[in-house]
């Protein structure tokens, strides 16, 4: 934890925030556990990490602040420092590559995606779930921050100890690799994709 | 936010500066530039094709995500286990 040490909490203190803001995002912590390692068991043992943690480090968190970026941001370095190594499945990509490759704030919006708004609208939840699944940790991760739970920018920024800019490029990215996916499934349901036609 | 559609022949077909109008609509849909964001919009919209179709596809992207994905039940013992184990080390 870097931040800094506030203050003690009392005993009494450290039972109500813990109560009242730390255990009312278990749902969301627990969703976002199981899209990071897709095993009950796992997500179960990572929200469990994660709750122990903060309760260990209650003096840091300042009370009347964001608890749930708080708790996401815990969580996340749990996955990334621990869960990650003794993981059984060797992810494709990591978080330390795509640093690498796409700390680039620049992106290039011209890129063409003719899947229609229509096409989307009309998909299945699991369409969308197996969807989002299938792309790589870091940029499902910013889409489940930003779209799933609401995280704005700047919340996503400390979450992920990374600039603004760069979770605007990264969650642009996310959302092209998403429609990519979704094309494949726009096409096989046989939606029309070509944005010549009007229907 | 709902944007009332206007006659696309109304619309140039070519965008002047696709990577700064794109950028601004997808802030705008996350959220990210308040009140000023709507008049910007609302003049994109009117007259550009490509931000109209790019606008209405992202924006679709965005709510089947907050609304069709799936959530994944919270195994019941969960928080109880969790309340156990802070006790536990207290
Ligand atoms: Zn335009």
């Amino acid at each position: 934890m870097s931040e800094v040490q506030r203050r003690k909490y009392s005993q009494e203190e450290k039972t109500a925030i813990f109560d009242g803001e730390f255990m009312p995002h278990i749902d969301s912590m627990y969703n976002f556990a199981f899209r990071l390692t897709f095993d009950e068991d796992d997500a179960k043992d990572l929200v469990q990490d994660t709750y122990m943690k903060a309760f260990r480090f209650i003096n840091s968190f300042e009370q009347g602040t964001n608890a749930k970026a708080w708790l996401f941001r815990i969580l996340k370095n749990s996955f990334i420092n621990e869960y990650r190594k003794k993981s059984k499945q060797p992810a494709k990509v990591d978080y330390q590559e795509v640093e690498t490759f796409y700390n680039s704030d620049d992106v290039d919006y011209q890129s063409t995606t003719d899947l229609r708004a229509e096409s989307v609208k009309d998909m299945l939840g699991d369409e969308i779930s197996n969807a989002l699944n299938a792309l790589a940790v870091d940029f499902r991760t910013v889409i489940i921050l930003a779209d799933l739970e609401g995280f704005t920018y700047e919340e996503m920024a400390k979450i992920l100890d990374i600039p603004i800019g760069t979770v605007r490029s990264r969650l642009h990215r996310a959302r092209n690799l998403l429609k990519d996916q979704l094309k494949g499934y726009a096409q096989s349901m046989g939606y029309n994709t070509d944005e010549e036609e009007e229907d | 936010m709902e944007i009332n559609d206007q006659a696309s022949g109304e619309r140039k077909l070519q965008c002047d500066d696709v990577n700064r109008c794109f950028q601004l609509l997808e802030s705008i849909l996350d959220g990210e530039l308040g009140e000023t964001g709507k008049e910007v919009l609302k003049e994109k919209l009117a007259k550009c094709q490509p931000c109209f179709e790019h606008y209405h596809l992202e924006q679709a992207i965005r709510d089947v995500l907050k609304t069709k994905c799936t959530k994944q039940p919270v195994p019941n013992e969960l928080a109880d286990s969790i309340r156990q184990m802070i006790k536990e080390s207290k």
